[in-house]
Parts: structure tokens; C-alpha cells; sequence
């Protein structure tokens, strides 16, 4: 545990001593407040129009959180190759490789250090529209618990992503090869569905299930489901698993 | 301290590694000679565990590295052909850093970083970035974090490439000073740093161990008899039939002859030093005896003889390869 530490501050450290974590947060909470200020813009319309029409309030919670925070999973799929597509091909390049491999630490805390380095750049990321959604608090009363579940959900999907991310950059020296696979990969796993409408109902539930963004809709809306929360922790775990195992071959390979 | 049993390290078809077998006792300082490409890097990257051996056994501080990575890895340090340096880091914080990864105690942490800094020279660039370093420093930093540790055993992938001759005659002293206390493997392709620094050498070509011996003993197995390089100022007079005329002397050679000056190579029987006669002889004549030393095959002609062709366990007692010696200064001559 205690090297996992190690190596999980060292990773948030470079992220923060270069211009990277900035960048990456800065261009995050600028997607993101564009995202929340046209929701906001549509629902205080709507919610006018329904006043005057005699009925009642719409929920902020259903009619804008929602909807911000199922666009801001695709503002991640985005961004999150920016954050992982350093983490092993960088190492390899400089040959720190080496060092962490010849010293007292396993390969699977070296992974585990990454990931929950590029987590927590991540959980910075996701904390700037935290002050967004509290604005909210300020003026209306939302509830918190939907808003919690989908901050879950975010968090989950992000560790998918980075999951992937860990994998495709433990194959290749080159950072943008790596970045540019790991962009390919999520916009697939977030499109995968879309050819579902077409086919047969056996294969669009399976290409449902297998698309990342898809199990977020829940969460998003507030629903903490057991089944996408499986599939968020067996995708990561699986991730993490195959990039032991790449890390591994390389090490056969030399 | 260190065993190697038949390693081998197999690329696909290339065989980078071929049944290396040596051993390195406590506290010896070894040198790992050979020229790029022979395999040391691999090696020695077996040795740390970076990467495994396709056959073999390699012990390291009683522990087997294939077994018991992390036992064995607590008590090495390793720097690669490449400092592994962070750049974005201070010289500080990597220390501090490589110390948590190598499991010191956080209450000696800061204490040993203080002293490995010290010790390397370094100091002065604490809190420079890492990627803004020169080579020498960067080569130096890589030495500290090997040794913040303390490690029983240490392995040097070249660690006088790239320094300048002051830095380098420095790194070699605080390797010679860290012998003794660890136990430690240098590659170089660099000969006189192995005479200057190393115990004893194993000789590696194409991943074969060609020779393993201490540096001198290597020069002298391969060079049959002795052989003195004399300078007499004779006064035109040919001194070599007065020269071998002396009890124990094989072969006089002219080498060089400059007005009045006359350079021999006097071969003398093996392990029978003939200098006291030698100089006997021309002083008793009145002659000046301008210069006498030993002709020793210096290690480049031996590395050079060892891997560009397999050498016997015995002996050569081939006569001509005396014949192709020459004096030759000792420089900081790479070869290959």
C-alpha cells in the first residue's frame, strides 16, 4: 500500500509540475460551464413558460444536472487520453522504465500507483464543476443525493477510461500513438451502440451493454444500479488485469 | 554475492545472453568488459530483474531474482545505460522519491538523501530540475540513486559515459571507495577504467564469457615470456650481442635507433626478471641507460585478442604474438 502511494503521488506530482493538469482541468471547466450555462439557459425558459402556464416547477435535478452531467462524459472521453497517454509510454521512452522495474515494487503496484495517480487528477477535474453545481444550492434547492450518484458515475466511467488508457500506453513508447489509439478506443466504446438501432434485439442489448457512456445514463438521472456498477468495477478490474499482463510481456520481450 | 548459473537470454532468434556463468564474491568490484552489443546490458538487466532470463539461475545477495524479486531487489541498486531520471523532478525530490520507492524508512530519509547528494557532488544541484542537469550531472544523480539505499550489491551500466576526465577520475574514486562495504558490477568498454577500478573481469563477446581473471593476470596469461623495452645510448656501438649475452635472456630485437640512441625488446626466460642484470651490463660499459620497462601487453591488445578470437584456457605459446606487440600509450581508448 504504501508504494502504491509512493508511486500514486509521484504521477500526480508530474501531472502537476508540467503545464498537463492545467491544461487538462482549465479546458475541462471551460466544456463544462458551456455545457452548464446552456442547460441552465433552456431549463430557467422552460421553467418560466410552465409557470405561466399554471403548472408546476420542473425538477432541476431531472431537467438540467442530468443532462449536464451526461454531456460532461463525453467532454472526459475527450480529455482523459491526455491524461493517460503518458503514464507508461513516457517512462518507457526516458527509460525511468528501469527504475521501476528493478526495484522493490511489484508490477501490480506500479499499475495500481498510475491509476490512482491519474485518478486523482481526474477527481481534481471533476471537483472544479463541483463549485458549478453548488452555485445551484445557492439559488434553488436541488437534491443532492442524484447529483452524489452521478458524481459516482462519473467517477466510475473515468476509471474505465483510464483503465483503457493504462493498457494502450503500456504498448507503445510513442505518447501520441497513444493518445490517438486511446481516443479511438473510448469514441468506440461510447458509439458501439449506435449500429444497435438497426440490428436484431439480441445484438443491440449486448452492444448496449458494452458501450461505456450507456451505463452512466442511470447515474446520471440519479439511479444507483447494481448492474452498471458491476460492469463499471469488472471493466476496470479487467483493464488493470490486461495491462499487468502487458507489462509483463514486455518484460519477456525485453 | 552474486551467482550466475548458465544464463541465457534468447530474443527470438537472437541470442543476446549465451550460458554466462560467473561469480562475484563480497565485496569484489567486477568488471564487465566487452564490446557494444556483447550482451552486458542484458545481463545486467537480468541481474536486477528487469527482465527475466529465457534459461538460467542468477542469485543475488542469497536471494534468487526469478523466486524472490523483491527480496533481491531490496539489496540492488542499479544504474542503467540511462540515468532514469524524471525530469520534471528536482535532483531533491527524485532522491526522496527513489528512496520511499526503495523502501527507506521515512524517519532516515531525508538524512541519507542529504549524504548521497554529498557523496556524489551533487549538492550544489538539489534544487535544479532534473531534466535541466548536464550529463555529468545526470550520470552522477543516477549513481545517487543507486546508493540511496544502501544496497549490498551494486550494478553500473557505464558509469563514467559521458563525464569528463576530472568527473570521471572522481566517480571511479567513489566507486573504488564504495567497494569493500557492497559488492558491485561495472560494464564499461573503456579498458583502463577496469585495471584502474576492478578486481577481477569477465570478458564477454557475442553473450559468451570469453576470459574471466583479475586485469593483471589477464595481460600476463596471454603474453608468454617477458619482454623489456631497453633505451641505451651506446655511442653507435650495437649493444644487442652484449645484451644477449646475459644469462636469462631469450631474443634481442632493435627496435628504434636515433643517432647514438638504440632501442631493444629484450625477451627474457618466463618469470625471470632481468632488469638488475640488464642494467648492470649497460652502466658497467659506461653506457647510458636512457629507459627500461616492462612491455606489457596492455589490456587492449588483450580485449582485443579475446574477441576477435576464442582464446584457449591455457597459455598461448604462439611466439608471434609477442611479435605484433608494440608500446602503446594507455589512453581512454574505446574499443569497438
Amino acid at each position: 500500500m504504501r508504494n502504491v502511494l509512493t508511486l500514486a503521488d509521484k504521477e500526480l506530482r508530474s501531472y502537476f509540475s508540467s503545464p498537463i493538469a492545467y491544461v487538462i482541468i482549465g479546458l475541462f471547466a471551460l466544456l463544462f460551464g458551456y455545457f452548464y450555462y446552456a442547460y441552465l439557459y433552456i431549463f430557467i425558459r422552460s421553467s418560466a413558460e410552465m409557470m405561466q402556464g399554471g403548472g408546476r416547477a420542473p425538477n432541476i435535478n431531472q431537467q438540467m444536472i442530468a443532462s449536464v452531467l451526461q454531456n460532461s462524459a463525453v467532454i472526459i472521453l475527450f480529455v482523459m487520453p491526455m491524461i493517460t497517454m503518458r503514464t507508461y509510454s513516457e517512462e518507457k521512452r526516458s527509460g525511468t522504465i528501469e527504475l521501476l522495474l528493478t526495484s522493490p515494487v511489484t508490477d501490480v503496484q506500479i499499475i495500481l500507483g498510475k491509476f490512482f495517480g491519474a485518478m486523482g487528477l481526474y477527481v481534481a477535474m471533476l471537483a472544479v464543476t463541483v463549485l458549478y453545481i453548488a452555485i445551484l444550492f445557492w439559488f434553488g434547492n436541488p437534491e443532492w443525493r442524484p447529483i452524489a450518484a452521478g458524481y459516482l458515475g462519473l467517477l466510475l466511467m473515468g476509471g474505465c477510461f483510464i483503465s483503457v488508457g493504462l493498457l494502450i500506453s503500456s504498448l507503445t513508447k510513442n505518447q501520441i500513438v497513444a493518445g490517438i489509439l486511446t481516443f479511438t478506443v473510448f469514441l468506440m466504446l461510447w458509439i458501439i451502440n449506435w449500429i444497435g438501432e438497426s440490428s436484431g434485439p439480441t445484438t443491440r442489448e449486448i452492444l448496449n451493454y458494452l458501450s461505456i457512456t450507456e451505463h452512466f445514463n442511470d447515474f446520471a438521472r440519479g439511479v444507483i444500479d447494481t448492474k452498471h456498477l458491476i460492469y463499471y468495477l469488472s471493466f476496470i478490474t479487467f483493464g488493470l488485469f490486461l495491462t499487468a499482463k502487458s507489462v509483463d510481456s514486455e518484460r519477456w520481450r525485453g | 554475492m552474486i551467482e550466475v548459473h548458465h544464463l541465457t537470454k534468447r530474443y527470438g532468434r537472437v541470442t543476446a545472453v549465451d550460458d554466462v556463468s560467473f561469480r562475484v564474491e563480497r565485496g569484489e568490484i567486477l568488471g564487465f568488459l566487452g564490446p557494444n552489443g556483447a550482451g552486458k546490458t542484458t545481463t545486467m538487466r537480468i541481474l536486477t530483474g528487469y527482465m527475466p532470463a529465457t534459461d538460467g539461475r542468477a542469485t543475488v545477495a542469497g536471494y534468487d531474482i526469478f523466486d524472490k524479486p523483491i527480496d533481491a531487489k531490496k539489496r540492488i541498486g542499479y544504474l542503467p545505460e540511462t540515468p532514469p531520471l524524471y525530469p520534471d523532478m528536482t535532483v531533491r525530490e527524485y532522491l526522496d522519491f527513489v528512496a520511499r520507492l526503495k523502501g527507506v524508512p521515512s524517519k532516515e530519509k531525508k538524512e541519507r538523501v542529504t549524504s548521497v547528494m554529498a557523496r556524489t557532488h551533487v549538492a550544489d544541484m538539489a534544487d535544479r530540475h532534473c531534466g535541466k542537469l548536464s550529463k555529468g550531472y545526470r550520470q552522477r544523480v543516477g549513481l545517487a540513486q543507486a546508493i540511496i539505499h544502501n544496497p549490498e550489491v551494486l550494478i553500473l551500466d557505464e558509469p563514467t559515459a559521458g563525464l569528463d576526465p576530472k568527473q570521471i577520475i572522481e566517480t571511479r574514486e567513489l566507486i573504488r571507495g564504495l567497494g569493500g562495504d557492497h559488492t558491485i558490477v561495472l560494464s564499461t568498454h573503456i579498458l583502463p577504467e577496469v585495471a584502474q577500478t576492478c578486481q577481477r573481469v569477465v570478458i564477454i563477446n557475442k553473450g559468451r564469457v570469453v576470459a574471466v581473471d583479475t586485469p593483471d593476470n589477464l595481460t600476463a596469461r596471454l603474453k608468454g615470456a617477458e619482454t623489456m623495452y631497453v633505451q641505451v645510448d651506446s655511442g653507435g656501438a650495437d649493444a644487442a650481442p652484449v645484451l644477449s649475452a646475459l644469462p636469462g635472456v631469450v631474443r634481442v630485437a632493435p627496435s628504434e635507433q636515433r643517432g647514438t640512441l638504440a632501442g631493444y625488446e629484450v625477451e627474457s626466460e618466463r618469470g625471470r626478471d632481468v632488469r638488475r642484470e640488464l642494467a648492470r651490463s649497460i652502466v658497467n660499459r659506461g653506457w647510458g641507460l636512457l629507459e627500461l620497462r616492462p612491455m606489457r601487453m596492455s589490456l587492449e591488445e588483450v580485449f582485443l585478442q579475446v574477441t576477435t578470437e576464442e582464446i584457449p584456457e591455457e597459455t598461448p605459446t604462439d611466439p608471434g604474438a609477442q611479435g605484433s606487440m608494440d608500446p602503446r600509450t594507455e589512453g581512454e581508448v574505446p574499443v569497438a
